[in-house]
């Protein structure tokens, strides 16, 4: 791309950027300002960009109201379990796919394949069935084992197939030779070099954990198992109405820390993504 | 692959070993692959068989009955006075998110990929509503859309009377688009940065020694380049499009009326809120039927468009 | 000493094994009750506890949690729970929820087990409360909450808008939606806040305009639930009268304005008179009075939203829970419920227990609002696949919330496209 820009241009490009920078972080100001806003002040019209006055009570009546710590802290364990869990299978999985020649190799990979056509809505009544008929409705080990080895999980195994051939060869060969089984192979050769595919994996996983909304909708039923999307929307009182200022005040405690983390790390989170061999 | 069996033409004379190397190699790649493949085959194989075969009752939760009725379901679908309104509020909702989406996000890559100080806290900002819980950003955009909410409250300022965005039809269908637009486009931008960044700097240069404008530079070197990834992307997006609920459900829950009911949101409300499981399998059928008819087209025209250096 | 130890031994084994059965058995005795509840009101769940520990007193096999759940998927999440194997023993219904669960047979009959509970007293309740809980003459919820709708009223803002107040107009004998819509208009005109706000309508919860609608006399559906209303005279009438106040008069806020009376928005709301607790204090506290609803063309008339109690044949232990049911809504404990869920029993539906639970209404408001309420009330009508019809009426109903909605068109539409689901 050009190096050399006109300040003209310079200026109009910073202005464009800024510009276009107001939809995404306007919700996120707005989110912060208004959960500490007294409820009175929220409709203001017009409305007020700073709060004028500045009531906390917000936040306290979200820990009252619902069980929400232990929502907040279902949330993180499972996300964290599951990203976890599918970065070991799914890099065992993308390097046997990737290295390892053994009968059926082809058609369990094509199966396997078959799950990034499948939207998860599809499959979702007869799983409700399942689970219910193992006696393990209203729990979190739908969402656990779903997540993992269900139909999302299979991003995860291509990503690390396509990595894992373009390792080169010689490597792997020099250590069989030597004898190394290919377990320890996988583990002390393979997997430490695939660091950004893993990465990306990573964030996948989580990301994808963490919004899920429509799964623990479904299957729990029981306010301390709720995981954060569904506990969010879950701030109205008893007759159903909006509590709107404890609803800001909730959201902001669940995107904060995301932020938070993400700033702190973008560089790998973004890194991590753009390895993601998507580039066909 | 080499095979270690040793041949030493004695085989005769000693007993050969059952765990060869290449069987030891079978069996681990077995194993390796086990828990993946098992649960592909329980969680989504299993639950696609069962799916067609409860499309195929009439199914009773409370009363706890489980009818066969064959192929009723599916003319029931045809029947139905609300699919024709579902199936366009779907395309409408995922072509506008497509479009928008992706011309989005190929603006904000080439904006950010300029080479001037503070492109990376753009990249940082515009890509933050990525790791934001769903629900929480659609929470904040109701609050904001309210007739007398944020956005029209900034109108206001400047003397613009705004629309009962989430109330009228059209403005809904927008606010939607729109929302869930700003939510995912900053993963889009990142993978277009990246092809970006792989488009080889000396091709520009050349272009711009024969003086061809940066728009055209655009056109016939840059696209084509990236045309893979867009490709990709493209499919990833629309099947995604096809399956946004969360916003859907915080902000419109379908309506108003049932202009922003898509297939998707159709679907929970028969199986989880009416719970019409029998014919909630039914349209889950249908869901499956658009995704893999729009991935094989869109695989097919891969051919067509997708420019290969080689 | 072989033969100690032998003996010892054995009467060891014996003596374990005696204790392991006894508590084995004590443990098989061991019921456990499940009741799904919406209100995750504390001071509600000490009440509600304080009865399942006297019950255990006397039954000590017999235990009882509360589940609660949000109200407004209530519903939907019990039958999810049913639906996963997961049923409670005991839940809550509204009077129109409950429909689909006594036609679908998943109701456990409590007639029996109430006649027989020594002191229960049936008839001691109302029995049109009674009558609205049975089914061909088997009573299956007991009606646990009957709340009466009313109008809560922002006396600053009427005579700020220079308007006779509510109370004045009951006490003159006028008081009507005309007048309301009056008050409302003028307060809107005058102070630029918004004058009369149906609570929870919010321009979907159409259901929530009962107490309006009620007093033309509307009925949604046929006897036989097979043909819909909502395109006859009255609901025609009802509707116009309705959107003229909103588009017309300005009485109401519009769709998709956020207003809360309790924030001081407001001139009047009409909702049930236990959300008197939301009454602000201190620096935002109005002048604030109770009325009962206006008269509508029918004349006078009352609305309650009703809640009740009932077994699931599901549950393992049906029994069991209907004679903890019987406990809980025997005469004693339902004086004690009085406090936050006004009852039919007549004995208790009294000013006087009620005043003990509702500091903030005054005696008259008790008889005048609460009591004339709760006995005279019209309540909802219910119907199989209730949650798709309201869903349905809703989607349709969306086009009458535009300022040149023709009423009578939108209102014949909506039976179009509620008539097929009727008739399944």
């Amino acid at each position: 791309m050009n190096t050399k820009l006109s300040p003209r241009t310079q200026v109009a490009l910073y202005g464009l950027l800024c510009l276009l920078l107001f939809p995404f972080i306007f919700p996120t100001w707005w989110m912060i300002t208004s959960s500490i806003k007294p409820i009175s002040q929220i409709f203001a019209f017009p409305p007020e960009l700073f709060p004028s006055r500045v009531d906390f009570s917000s936040y306290t009546t979200a820990f009252e109201f619902q069980p929400f710590a232990r929502q907040y802290f279902n949330s993180v364990y499972i996300s964290v379990v599951v990203t976890v869990l599918t970065m070991l299978i799914c890099s065992l999985a993308g390097y046997a796919f990737a290295r390892i020649k053994f009968p059926g190799a082809n058609i369990m990979f094509m199966v396997v394949l078959m799950g990034l056509l499948v939207p998860s809505e599809v499959t979702l009544i007869p799983l409700f069935q399942m689970f219910r008929a193992w006696g393990l409705s209203n729990t979190h080990w739908p969402l656990l084992l779903i997540q993992t080895i269900g139909a999302s999980s299979v991003f995860a195994t291509f990503i690390m197939r396509q990595f894992f051939i373009t390792l080169p060869l010689e490597l792997e060969e020099a250590a069989r030779i030597d004898g190394l089984s290919r377990l320890k192979i996988f583990w002390t050769i393979a997997l430490p070099l695939s660091r950004p595919a893993l990465a990306a994996v990573a964030i996948f996983t989580f990301l994808h954990s963490w919004n899920s909304f429509l799964e623990p909708l479904v299957f729990i039923s029981s306010r301390e198992l709720f995981t954060l999307p569904v506990a969010l929307v879950n701030f109205t009182d008893a007759y159903g109405g909006e509590m709107w200022n404890v609803q800001l005040a909730a959201s902001t405690m669940s995107a904060i820390p995301v932020l938070v983390v993400f700033v702190i790390a973008q560089r790998h989170f973004i890194e991590g993504l753009a390895h993601t061999g998507l580039k066909g | 692959m080499a095979s270690a069996k040793p041949t030493t033409g004695m085989e005769g004379a000693r007993k050969r070993p059952f765990w060869t190397i290449q069987r030891k190699d079978h069996v681990t790649g077995l194993i390796f692959v086990a828990p993946q493949f098992i649960g592909i085959i329980t969680f989504v194989f299993v639950p696609l068989i069962l799916v067609f075969y409860y499309s195929m009752h009439e199914w009773n939760v409370l009363a706890g009955t489980f009818t066969f009725v064959g192929s009723e379901n599916y003319e029931e679908l045809f029947r139905d006075r609300a699919m024709p309104g579902v199936l366009a509020a779907t395309a409408i909702f995922s072509l506008g998110l497509v479009v928008l989406n992706i011309s989005l996000a190929l603006l904000l890559a080439v904006l950010v990929n300029q080479k001037l100080t503070g492109m990376s806290v753009f990249r940082t900002l515009f890509f933050s509503p990525v790791v934001v819980s769903v629900v929480a950003w659609a929470i904040v955009w109701r609050f904001l859309l309210q007739s007398n909410g944020g956005i029209n409250g900034l109108l206001y300022m400047v003397g613009i009377e705004g629309p009962n965005w989430l109330r009228l039809p059209h403005t809904a269908m927008i606010s939607l688009i729109v929302v869930q637009t700003f939510k995912s486009v900053g993963l889009n931008m990142v993978l277009f940065l990246a092809a970006l960044q792989g488009v080889p700097r000396e091709l520009h240069e050349a272009a711009r020694v024969d003086g061809v404008p940066p728009f055209k530079q655009f056109y016939r070197i840059t696209l084509p380049l990236i045309s893979p990834t867009l490709m990709l992307v493209s499919i990833v997006t629309i099947v995604g499009a096809l399956q946004v609920f969360g916003q859907i459900e915080v902000l419109t829950q379908g309506g108003p009326g049932t202009s922003t009911t898509v297939l998707v949101y159709y679907f929970y409300q028969q199986a989880f809120q009416f719970l019409n499981f029998g014919y909630g399998s039914t349209l889950s059928i249908i869901l499956l039927g658009i995704v893999a008819l729009l991935t094989y087209a869109q695989w097919q025209l891969r051919r067509k468009v997708v420019f290969y250096e080689h | 000493m072989k033969l100690f130890k032998k003996s010892g031994l054995a009467a060891a084994l014996y003596a374990s094994a005696a204790l392991i059965s006894m508590n084995a058995a004590m443990a098989q005795d061991q019921i456990n009750l499940r009741m799904l509840i919406w209100s995750a009101n504390e001071d509600h769940l000490r009440l509600f506890n304080e009865i399942a520990d006297a019950y255990k007193a006397q039954n000590p096999q017999v235990s009882v949690t509360y589940e609660a759940v949000p109200y407004g998927e209530f519903p939907t999440t019990l039958t999810t729970q049913i639906a996963g194997g997961n049923a409670p023993d005991l839940t809550w219904l509204t009077e129109t929820g409950s429909f689909d669960f006594i036609a679908a047979g998943a109701m456990f009959p409590l007639t029996e087990t109430f006649r027989t509970t020594e002191g229960y007293e049936l008839e001691d309740y109302a029995q049109a409360s009674i009558d609205s809980w049975s089914q061909d003459g088997e009573l299956y919820f007991y009606p646990f909450s009957t709340s009466p709708f009313a109008v809560f009223v922002n006396n600053d803002l009427v005579r700020e808008a220079k308007q006779k107040t509510p109370a004045e107009l009951v006490a003159e004998g006028t008081w009507d939606w005309e007048q309301a819509v009056e008050i409302g208009a003028a307060v809107n005109a005058e102070t630029g806040k918004h004058g009369i706000i149906f609570r929870d309508f919010d321009y979907t919860g159409w259901t929530r305009l009962a107490p309006l609608y009620t007093g033309w006399d509307v009925k949604l559906w046929s006897e036989d639930g097979k043909t819909c209303m909502m395109n006859a005279p009255e609901m025609v009438d009802a509707m116009s009268f309705l959107h003229d106040a909103i588009f017309e008069k300005k009485a109401m806020p519009g769709p998709g304005i956020a207003a809360d009376f309790f924030a001081g928005d407001a001139a009047m709301t009409i909702t049930q008179i236990s959300r008197a607790n939301l009454l602000p204090t201190g620096d935002d506290a109005f002048e604030w009075d109770l009325v009962p609803l206006p008269a509508g063309p029918i004349g006078d008339y009352g609305y309650v939203g009703a809640a009740g109690i009932g077994v699931l044949k599901a549950s393992p232990h049906a029994q069991e829970a209907a004679d903890f049911l019987a406990f809980f809504s025997n005469k004693e404990n339902v004086t004690k419920l009085a406090r936050y869920f006004p009852p039919t029993r007549s004995s208790v539906l009294t000013p006087e227990v009620l005043a003990a639970s509702n500091p903030l209404l005054s005696v008259e408001q008790l008889t005048d609002v609460v009591i004339k309420g709760v006995v005279e009330g019209r309540s909802a009508a219910g119907h199989t696949n209730y949650e798709q019809i309201v869903q349905n009426v809703r989607a349709s109903l969306d086009s009458l919330w535009v300022p040149d909605a023709d009423v009578a068109q939108v209102l014949q539409a909506t039976c179009d496209n509620l008539n097929p689901l009727l008739q399944r």
